[in-house]
């Protein structure tokens, strides 16, 4: 992990990294699947109501435990991501620390898209649990 | 709304919010920073390492900003943005670059649009008349005329009713007569004096059949085109701009058609359908209807233009004419087997002798195009291997070769672009003057415009040399920026780009090369035809002679008196060396008659029937024209109506009857009578230079009516002159005579020779344009490869090579590329030679002299483009360029 922070501090490179990091992680760590991040930002913000970027990656990075690589930088353009698409609304706010901060919130079409990707997201986890536990299969 | 249009409009609205969104993110991600370091100090980390940590967690800031920018705007519009900023950088610093390669684009581009819409125009849009594929000439399939005949084309009014009443394929039959402009027609218009004009006869229905809308007044109304017609006319344009100027009121007025009022019922269009058609290059003034019974008992004089019944197939028309035909040849007097009705689609007909020529052209036009692209793929990678550097250092600072290859491509494409531009405007300029050039007789050459198609013509090509020709070289010179590590060494250096890019270079300037020499050894052929045309013997001479229309309407019996005063005088003229007078001059008037075999006078039965062409002449007017009296004498003012009835015949026609060349004294039957031959002439190429020699035989015009005739006046005084001094010799024998119509003989020869000329020009200037472009190709690679080899050529200079070896070896290496070049396009030339046979006379496809001369062309390009170079590297100074870098 520290090798991994270490070249992302080089400018130019940071995009290929971030999509090449897959490769160069250690494998404790679960990677982020495309898509993922998305869905766990809005479990989260349905979870906790509107909170800033930081909430929601602490809150991520909780969870998670130790078991998530969170490069929490990245955790901007997901939420860029999903504000253009109309899946959450942003709005200025003052934060416990008494800052303004950029508050986020769930909007209806964001909570319809919750239930339908949290219902794929298991329809698949279960396929891949099945496949993967069948008999035959080397586990 | 979708969320994938929400996204898409809000990343492109953010494309235009940048520095806010960027404010806002920057105050995000500092209170995340902040937030996160607070957290740590709470939980007992020292603030310095919980510092540190918060960073680490949160990765690096720029990769934050950028990940997020690409995410919520739109990368590839923004980095198309930075593309046309940097070009625009690049092309004003590299100014002379940008314009060689944008004129280089132009001319192509240009000259590819100009020959598309010629093409398109004359051969490919079909005729601007309603159902154009169905509208078709019946012509009379006579084969006894020499080509450009009419008569051979032309049928009787009881062919025309018969045809009408039998046929089942044809929706309606119209007519005009293709020798409406033999005779020309004195137009008074409110007293002012009468000038010549052209009238074309038509039947009633025929401007309705194409289609044409009158811009004034109305067409022709059946009532106007029943028993002796009405005295109505139609204008055109140009007459009603000239002689009318413009009267908003001049349907209704009356004009004095010799002498006879006519009433104008309307204006053509300025876009005459008909005469681009059937005139191109003549000015006709009116139109007026001939009715069936004007031309009852006339021979054959009209031209059928039909239009099939939906679905039906010209062959299948032809069939059902030929049937219609037979019956009707066994009802009609006079006529026999020779009459036949072939149906031609009128399109084939009109483009089938430019069609070759044309097709030729676009090849032409398509090689130049190549070199073009060859030039501008070579500038390129020229500009290129200049800026290898400049390339490596951005490969080797993070960016990846695909947006390398997209900067490069924008490049180009921005050069085409404004290449495109010029185009467009050289094409507008070109067309234009092909349009307004009206002497060019090439059928419906007078509609020729840039329009959609050209443009979407012209956007093919230049997206193709765009695509081709950009996206080459810049694949490649990616390749050589992002092996960045060799590229920054060798640059570094000084050294090459790379021998790759300049192998790349040669072979494009071998191939333009190559199509220049096959462009030039085309021209060679072109221009040797068009002087071997020039050269032609046309068996009059057309050098110093000019002709003066003479409308003379009135009965044969006061020809004479005209005539006879008139050609006094005018030879008494100074500097007037010979006058006669025809029915029939060359290239513009044609007519045939049949002739028949006699020998004695006391024979009835006339044999061996053929066609020839008649010309009613005054004493002397062949040798005014120059035309040689082979035997026998010329007519004389004794050869009157109450004379026996005499003729001259040409050679040729001499040879038909008389292969034994006993032909004075015998008789032959011609327009209804016995006639004795008095002479034989030399053959004349009436039709126009290229035409074949035909029969032809002459009467004296005592012994035959008709109409307008011309006098036609061998002198070396300028035109003006001759004109003021026929205005006041004629003005003095009958002042009624319009003496407007005064033209140089090679005028009409020019004309005939018109659409070679333009072709030949076109090649000629297609060949140039090949060779200056080859030229520039290898200069460009030779003052390249000197550059890049200064150092090298100062340590041999350094050992003691002289100039002289340094510049023959420069020369040598610039001549080699070229006879690489040079082979090729020999071979290139000798493959499509056949492409050419239609357009050549008198010369062969492969022509020793013209080959040599196209080597010699090339070899002469080749050493000017490796002059400077050469010149340039032998003035190297060693010392300098040992110690430069």
């Amino acid at each position: 992990m520290a090798t991994d922070r270490f070249h992302v501090d080089m400018p130019h490179k940071t995009l290929l990294l971030w999509l090449t990091h897959i490769k160069r992680m250690p494998t404790d760590k679960l990677d982020l699947l495309q898509g993922t991040l998305d869905l766990m930002v809005l479990q989260t913000l349905a979870g906790l109501g509107p909170q800033h970027g930081y909430g929601i990656a602490r809150r991520i990075e909780q969870i998670g435990g130790g078991d998530i690589l969170l490069n929490q930088g990245t955790i901007y353009a997901a939420l860029v991501r999903l504000q253009q698409g109309g899946w959450i609304s942003a709005d200025w706010g003052t934060s416990d620390n008494n800052r303004r901060a950029k508050f986020y919130a769930l909007t209806a079409r964001g909570r319809k898209r919750l239930a339908a990707d949290t219902a794929n997201w298991r329809r698949t986890a279960d396929v891949m649990d099945r496949i993967l536990t069948a008999p035959g299969s080397q586990s | 709304m979708i969320p994938a249009l929400d996204r898409l409009l809000a990343r492109l609205r953010a494309v235009f919010r940048k520095p806010a969104l960027d404010a806002d993110l920057d105050e995000e991600l500092r209170h995340h920073l902040d937030a996160l370091t607070a957290d740590k100090i709470t939980r007992g980390v020292p603030p310095d390492q919980a510092r540190r940590e918060a960073r680490l967690a949160l990765g690096s800031l720029d990769a934050a900003r950028e990940l997020h920018r690409d995410t919520r705007g739109l990368p590839l519009l923004e980095q198309l943005g930075q593309d046309l900023r940097h070009t625009g950088r690049l092309l004003h610093r590299e100014r002379g670059f940008a314009v060689i390669a944008i004129l280089v684009l132009a001319i192509g581009i240009g000259l590819n649009t100009t020959v598309f819409s010629l093409v398109n125009t004359v051969l490919l849009r079909p005729l601007p008349v309603p159902s154009p594929d169905r509208i078709v000439q019946i012509s009379n399939g006579d084969p006894a005329n020499a080509e450009r005949g009419y008569s051979d084309r032309a049928h009787q009014v009881d062919t025309w009713e018969g045809l009408m009443a039998q046929n089942r394929t044809f929706e309606r039959i119209e007519y005009y007569d293709p020798f409406s402009l033999r005779q020309t027609f004195p137009i008074e218009i409110d007293g002012s004096a009468p000038q010549t004009s052209n009238l074309v006869f038509v039947s009633q229905g025929l401007f309705d059949l194409l289609g044409i809308v009158p811009a004034k007044g109305r067409l022709f109304i059946p009532e106007e085109g029943v028993g002796e017609g009405l005295p109505v006319m139609m204008i055109t344009h140009q007459l009603w701009q000239q002689r009318f100027g413009g009267d908003p009121n001049v349907i209704g007025r009356t004009v004095r058609l010799n002498g006879t009022p006519m009433t104008v019922i309307g204006v053509m269009p300025a876009a005459d359908t008909f005469a681009r058609a059937f005139y191109p290059a003549f000015r006709i003034d009116a139109y007026v209807v001939i009715t069936p019974d004007n031309r009852r008992d006339w021979g054959d004089t009209l031209r059928l233009i039909g239009r099939l019944k939906p679905g039906v197939t010209p062959a299948s028309a032809n069939a059902d004419l030929a049937f219609a035909m037979d019956r009707m040849l066994t009802e009609l007097p006079d006529r026999d087997a020779r009459h036949r009705a072939e149906v031609e689609p009128l399109q084939d007909l009109l483009t089938a002798r430019i069609r070759p020529p044309l097709l030729f052209l676009s090849v032409a036009a398509g090689l130049v195009l190549a070199i073009v692209a060859f030039n501008f793929g070579g500038l390129l990678l020229a500009r290129g291997a200049s800026q290898g550097r400049e390339l490596a250092v951005r490969a080797a600072l993070g960016a990846g070769r695909g947006r390398i290859l997209r900067q490069l491509c924008t490049e180009s494409a921005v050069l085409v672009v404004i290449g495109s531009i010029g185009g467009i405007l050289i094409a507008a300029g070109c067309v234009h003057v092909l349009a307004e050039r009206s002497a060019i007789e090439i059928p419906l050459l007078q509609g020729v415009r840039l329009d959609g198609a050209a443009l979407v013509f012209m956007l093919g090509i230049s997206a193709l040399t765009a695509v081709l020709c950009g996206v080459g070289p810049a694949w490649h010179l990616s390749r050589v920026g992002t092996g960045s590590l060799e590229a920054l060494q060798q640059s570094a250096r000084g050294a090459t780009a790379g021998s790759g890019l300049t192998r790349l270079r040669s072979l494009l300037v071998v191939g333009e090369v190559a199509l220049a020499a096959a462009l030039a050894i085309s021209a060679g052929l072109a221009v040797r035809s068009l002087q071997n045309v020039l050269k032609l013997d046309l068996g009059y001479e057309a050098q110093d002679l000019y002709a003066l229309r003479i409308d003379a309407l009135r009965d044969r019996e006061e020809l004479a008196p005209l005539f006879d005063p008139i050609l006094d005088r005018v030879r008494a003229l100074p500097g007037i060396q010979a006058a006669g007078v025809t029915d029939c001059l060359p290239i513009e008037r044609d007519r045939s008659w049949g002739i028949g075999y006699l020998g004695s006078a006391e024979t009835t039965e006339a044999t061996n029937w053929t066609g020839a062409r008649l010309k009613v002449v005054s004493p002397g007017l062949i040798s005014a024209m120059g035309i040689t009296l082979r035997q026998g004498r010329d007519f004389t003012r004794m050869d009157d109506a109450d004379q026996p009835l005499v003729i001259l015949i040409n050679e040729h026609l001499a040879a038909h009857f008389f292969p034994n060349g006993d032909a004075i004294g015998q008789h032959v039957m011609t327009g209804g009578y016995p006639r004795e031959i008095v002479g034989i002439v030399a053959d004349t190429r009436h039709a126009g230079p290229e035409s074949t020699v035909g029969h032809e035989m002459y009467y004296p015009y005592r012994q035959q009516n008709s109409g307008s005739f011309d006098l036609m006046i061998r002198t070396t005084l300028p035109l003006t002159t001759l004109r003021g001094d026929l205005v006041n010799a004629l003005r003095a024998i009958d002042p009624t005579l319009p003496v407007t119509q005064v033209r140089p003989m090679m005028e009409l020869v020019e004309r005939a020779n018109s659409s070679r000329r333009m072709l030949t020009t076109l090649i000629g200037g297609f060949a140039a344009i090949a060779l200056s472009l080859a030229a520039l190709g290898l200069y460009g690679i030779i003052a390249y490869t000197v550059t890049q080899r200064t150092k090298e050529i100062g340590i041999r200079m350094a050992l003691g090579a002289t100039t002289g070896a340094v510049r023959s070896q420069i020369l040598g290496q610039t001549l080699r590329l070229a006879g690489w070049g040079l082979l090729l396009g020999l071979a290139l030339a000798l493959g499509t030679g056949r492409l050419m046979t239609a357009m050549l006379y008198g010369v062969a496809v492969f022509e020793p002299m013209i080959f040599a001369g196209a080597v010699g062309a090339v070899a002469a390009c080749a050493f000017g483009a490796g002059l400077v170079p050469s010149l340039r590297a032998s003035r190297v100074d060693p010392i300098v360029a040992l110690r430069a870098e």
